[in-house]
C-alpha cells in the first residue's frame, strides 16, 4: 500500500517539529519520487517556500543496549587425499587390435544403460580412508562410456555388479553359473586395478586346456595389457617368471607344480592371484593346493562355478588359498554360509539373464538291448560276487572298477557293439541333422567317442577330447562353428566341459553321465549361454535299471544339501557320490577309514 | 594452496553440503582428476548455527554458512588447486567472492530437462522460487543466475562473475565434454554417509 500524504508527515514528524497553528511549511508533491527501494515508496518533498525549521534539542536518551554475540562458526574439517597413477605411468600398454567386426556393436556407447553400479567397500576394509576411496570411485558406468578405456561391448548390469565386487576386495569367489561370463568380470576387474595402480602384477591360474580361451577373451577385453603364458622349457619358464615388464602373467595348474621352486623365492610377487576353476584346490592337502598358497600375493581370487561340489569341505580347501583360517571344516553348513557370505558372488541365469533362450530337458530313458542286458547282468553278477568275497579288503578303486564296467557296458556291448543309447541318438541326430543346426554329444570316455564317430560317420563328426593333441583343438573347434557340414562335435567332460564358448549349437547331448551334475551342467553351458543362438535342448540318456539309475537316483538326493549350505549365496549346489554312496551302490559295506570323494 | 602447473590435466573441484536432522550441516569437497577419478576429498564436522544466528542472519544464513563458512574452509584445506568448483546448491554460489576459480551451480538433470523446454527456465523452478539471497555485496543479489548449457550440463554461475562462464566453456572442452558435472555428488553424499556410520 502506498503512503498517504499525513502517513508520511507522520512518520516525517517523528524527525520534524512542526509548531503548532502555523501554516504548513511543506506539502508534499505526488508526482516526483524521492527514492525508491523494494520495500518503500516514499515521495519527493517540494519547498513551496521557504522552509522554516524549529529544532529543538531532545533530550538524550539512554537505551539500554543488549549484545548478541553472534562468534564465528568453528568448523572442523577431516581430508584424505588418494593416490593418482595412470596406466601410462603403471602398465606398459600394448597397441590394441582391431576387433573382428562380429564381436563389436554397432554403437557401443549408445545403449549404455540407465544403471549406476558403484563400487561397495567390503566389510573387511576397516580404515576410513581406505573405505572412502572405494565409495568416491567414479560409476562403472562411467568408465564403461568414458574415453579413457574402451570396451568392444557394453557389459551386462550384472556384470558391472561383479566387477564392483570383484574390485575392492583382497579375498573373493566369483561363484557365477557358467555362461555369465565370470572371465570377463575378472578381467576387467583386472584392468581397472591395473590402470588405478592399485595393483601391478596379476597371476592367473587355469586349467590347461583353457589358456587359450583366457588369451582370447584378454585380447577382447584388455587389449592393452601384454600377457605373458608360462609355458615352454624350463629355463624358458624361469625367464618369464622373472620378467618384470608383464603385468599379467598366465600359467596352468599342473605346470605351477613343476615350477614350485621358482614360485617360492622370495623376490617373486604377485599382487593379484587368479584361479580359474578353483574347485582344483578344494582339497587341503593336495599338492596344488600346497602350491598355490605358496605363492606371494596380495590379493587372491577365485573363479568357479562350483565352490561346493561334493561337500562343504570343498569350500573350505578354497577359502584356505582366499583368507586361511576363516572357515573351518568343523563349522554347521548355516555358519560357514553365514561367514562366507560376504566373499562370495554368486548369480544364476534364471535370475540375472532372463532374456537368455530356455533351456529344456529330455531325459531319454533307453532299455538295453538283448545283447547289453544279457553282458550287463553278467558282469554285475560277476562283480559283486567278488566284492563280497574280498570283505573288508575291498577297496574303492574295486568297486569303481565295476561302476566304471557297467557304465561302458550301457553304452556299447563290447562284444556286439550293439547300443540302444546310439539307436535312440543316431534317430535324434537326424533331426538335428535335418534342421540344420549343431549338436554336442558328451561322454566320459575317448574309446566311446571314438565308436561313436565311426558310427555316426554319416553325419562327419568332429572330435574333441584327450585324445587329440592340443594345438589341433583350436582348429578343431574353429570348424565345427564355420563348417555347415560339420554338425556334430563328439566331446569329451574331461576336456571339453570347462571354459569353451559354443553357443552357435542348439543340442547338446549326455550319452554316458558324469558323477557329478555340476560337471554335465558345465558341459550342457557351453552351449546355453550369453549369446546362444536359440533355445538349447538338452538329451540325458540314461540306461532303465542300471546303475546309470541307481546313481542319478543318489545326485538328486545330493542336491539338496547344498541349498543349505548356501541358502543366501547360492553356490552350486550339485555333488558327487562319497565313498560310502559308491559302495552303497551294490549294497555294499563301506569299510571303515576316511571318507574319500569320488568326484 | 599447491600452485597449478599449467601442463596438468585439470583438475575439479565438487562442493555440497548434507543437512542432518540431528547434527547439522556437513560440508563435502571430492577433488577429481580429468577421468573423474578421486584426488582428494575433505568433509567437515557437522555445523549447527545457534537460535541467535538463525534470527540475525534470516535468509542469508544459508549463502553465509553453505559458501562463505564451510565452503570457503574445505577449499582452502584442499592441498590440489582446481580450475572448476561445481555445486549443486544455490547458496554455494556465494562462496566465488572467497575463492580465485570459477564456482558453477549445476542444475539437476530433472531442472536441465525442464529448463530446456520452451515454457521453462531455472528462475521458474519451484526450488529457485524458494530461495533467498543476502543483499549486501558480498553475495548474491536478487534471483538466481540465468542458466546455460555446455555440453550435457546445465550450469549457472555467480551474478557479478558472468566472465567465469567463458572458464567454465574452456575447462569443460579440455575435458572432451564428457564429464557429467552432476554425478560427483551422490558419491560425497555417499562419502559423508560412509563417514557418519565410522563415527557411530
Amino acid at each position: 500500500m502506498k503512503p498517504t500524504t499525513s502517513r508520511i508527515a507522520r512518520s516525517l514528524g517523528d524527525w520534524t517539529w512542526w509548531p503548532p497553528r502555523q501554516p504548513p511549511v511543506a506539502k508534499i508533491d505526488h508526482s516526483i519520487p524521492l527514492f525508491e527501494t523494494h520495500s518503500l515508496d516514499a515521495h519527493l518533498l517540494v519547498a513551496a517556500g521557504p522552509i522554516e525549521v524549529v529544532s529543538i534539542a531532545p533530550s538524550p536518551l539512554r537505551p539500554g543496549v543488549v549484545s548478541v554475540p553472534l562468534g564465528g562458526l568453528a568448523i572442523k574439517s577431516s581430508g584424505y587425499t588418494f593416490p593418482q597413477p595412470t596406466l601410462a605411468e603403471r602398465v606398459p600398454a600394448m597397441p590394441a587390435a582391431p576387433l573382428p567386426a562380429d564381436r563389436r556393436l554397432a554403437s557401443p556407447r549408445a545403449a549404455a544403460p540407465p544403471t549406476i553400479t558403484r563400487l561397495k567397500p567390503p566389510a573387511d576394509v576397516i580404515k576410513l580412508a581406505d573405505r572412502l576411496f572405494y565409495v568416491l570411485q567414479p560409476p562403472l558406468e562411467t568408465v564403461v562410456a568414458g574415453q579413457a578405456l574402451d570396451f568392444p561391448f557394453h557389459p551386462f548390469p550384472y556384470q558391472l555388479e561383479g566387477i564392483a565386487f570383484l574390485y575392492p576386495r583382497y579375498a573373493a569367489i566369483l561363484a557365477d553359473e557358467m555362461g555369465l561370463g565370470k572371465s570377463m568380470q575378472a578381467i576387467t576387474a583386472i584392468r581397472l586395478l591395473l590402470h588405478a595402480g592399485e595393483i601391478r602384477t596379476v597371476l592367473l591360474v587355469c586349467p590347461k586346456p583353457l589358456i587359450t580361451n583366457w588369451q582370447r577373451e584378454f585380447h577382447l577385453w584388455a587389449p592393452e595389457l601384454p600377457l605373458t603364458v608360462i609355458e615352454g622349457e624350463r629355463a624358458k619358464r624361469l625367464w618369464q617368471w622373472r620378467q618384470a615388464d608383464s603385468p599379467v602373467k598366465m600359467a596352468n595348474y599342473e605346470l605351477l607344480q613343476r615350477d614350485r621352486a621358482v614360485l617360492a623365492e622370495p623376490g617373486l610377487h604377485f599382487d593379484l592371484v587368479v584361479l580359474d576353476e578353483s574347485q582344483r584346490i578344494k582339497n587341503r592337502e593336495c599338492m596344488t593346493s600346497q602350491v598355490v598358497r605358496s605363492i606371494s600375493r596380495g590379493r587372491n581370487w577365485a573363479l568357479t562355478g562350483t565352490p561346493v561340489e561334493n561337500s562343504a569341505d570343498d569350500l573350505v580347501g578354497i577359502f584356505e588359498f582366499l583368507s586361511p583360517g576363516h572357515l573351518s571344516p568343523t563349522m554347521k553348513p548355516r555358519r560357514m554360509g553365514k561367514l562366507a557370505g560376504d566373499y562370495v558372488l554368486r548369480r544364476t541365469k534364471d535370475r540375472v539373464l532372463t532374456e537368455l533362450p530356455p533351456k529344456m530337458f529330455r531325459d531319454a530313458d533307453v532299455a538295453l538291448t538283448p545283447e547289453q542286458r544279457e553282458t550287463y547282468r553278467l558282469a554285475e553278477d560277476e562283480g559283486v560276487l567278488r566284492l563280497t568275497e574280498m570283505g573288508e579288503g575291498a577297496t574303492i578303486q574295486h568297486v569303481f572298477e565295476l561302476v566304471l564296467r557297467l557304465k561302458q557296458i550301457c553304452n556299447f556291448d563290447p562284444a556286439t557293439g550293439a547300443s540302444a543309447k546310439l539307436e535312440r541318438l543316431s534317430a535324434d541326430l537326424e533331426e538335428v541333422a535335418a534342421s540344420g543346426r549343431k549338436a554336442l554329444v558328451f561322454s566320459q570316455w575317448v574309446g566311446t567317442l571314438d565308436k561313436l564317430a565311426r558310427r555316426l560317420a554319416r553325419y562327419h563328426p568332429l572330435a574333441y577330447h584327450g585324445g587329440v593333441a592340443s594345438r589341433k583343438r583350436d582348429g578343431v573347434l574353429q570348424e565345427f562353428k564355420e563348417s555347415p557340414k560339420r554338425q556334430v562335435l563328439l566331446i569329451s567332460y574331461g576336456v571339453g566341459s570347462l571354459g569353451l564358448n559354443l553357443q552357435f549349437a542348439q543340442y547338446v547331448f549326455l550319452f554316458d553321465r558324469w558323477w557329478n551334475p555340476a560337471v554335465e551342467d558345465q558341459a550342457i553351458n557351453r552351449v546355453h549361454r550369453i549369446g546362444a543362438a536359440g533355445p538349447v535342448t538338452v538329451t540325458r540318456f540314461l540306461a532303465l535299471a542300471t546303475i546309470e539309475e541307481r546313481i542319478n537316483q543318489i545326485l538328486d538326493e545330493k542336491r539338496e544339501l547344498f541349498d543349505t549350505i548356501f541358502s543366501d549365496v547360492q553356490p552350486h549346489r550339485h555333488g558327487g557320490l562319497t565313498r560310502q554312496e559308491i559302495f552303497g551302490l551294490f549294497r555294499l559295506k563301506c569299510p571303515s577309514g576316511p571318507l574319500d570323494l569320488a568326484a | 594452496m599447491r600452485s597449478r602447473d599449467g601442463q596438468s590435466p585439470p583438475a575439479l573441484g565438487f562442493l555440497t553440503i548434507v543437512g542432518h536432522d540431528q547434527h547439522g550441516l556437513f560440508g563435502g569437497y571430492l577433488v577429481l582428476n580429468h577421468n573423474g577419478r578421486p584426488l582428494e576429498f575433505h568433509c567437515t564436522a557437522p555445523v549447527k548455527p545457534n537460535r541467535a544466528q538463525e534470527i540475525l542472519y534470516g535468509p542469508t544464513l544459508e549463502p553465509f554458512l553453505y559458501g562463505e563458512q564451510i565452503g570457503r574452509t574445505l577449499v582452502e584445506k584442499s592441498a590440489v588447486e582446481v580450475r572448476l568448483i561445481c555445486t549443486d546448491l544455490a547458496p554455494v554460489l556465494a562462496l566465488r567472492e572467497y575463492v580465485s576459480a570459477p564456482v558453477a551451480l549445476v542444475l539437476p538433470p530433472e531442472v536441465v530437462q525442464r529448463a530446456s523446454s520452451p515454457s521453462g527456465g531455472p528462475q521458474t523452478q519451484d526450488a529457485a522460487a524458494t530461495m533467498a539471497y543476502r543483499v549486501d555485496t558480498a553475495h548474491l543479489r536478487g534471483t538466481l543466475p540465468a542458466a546455460f548449457s555446455l555440453g550435457r550440463n546445465r550450469l549457472a554461475v555467480a551474478d557479478g562473475h558472468a566472465d567465469d562462464r567463458q572458464c567454465l566453456a574452456a575447462v569443460l572442452e579440455s575435458l572432451g565434454g564428457h564429464f557429467d558435472l552432476f554425478e560427483p555428488f551422490a558419491r560425497i553424499r555417499g562419502a559423508i554417509d560412509e563417514a557418519q556410520r565410522a563415527a557411530r
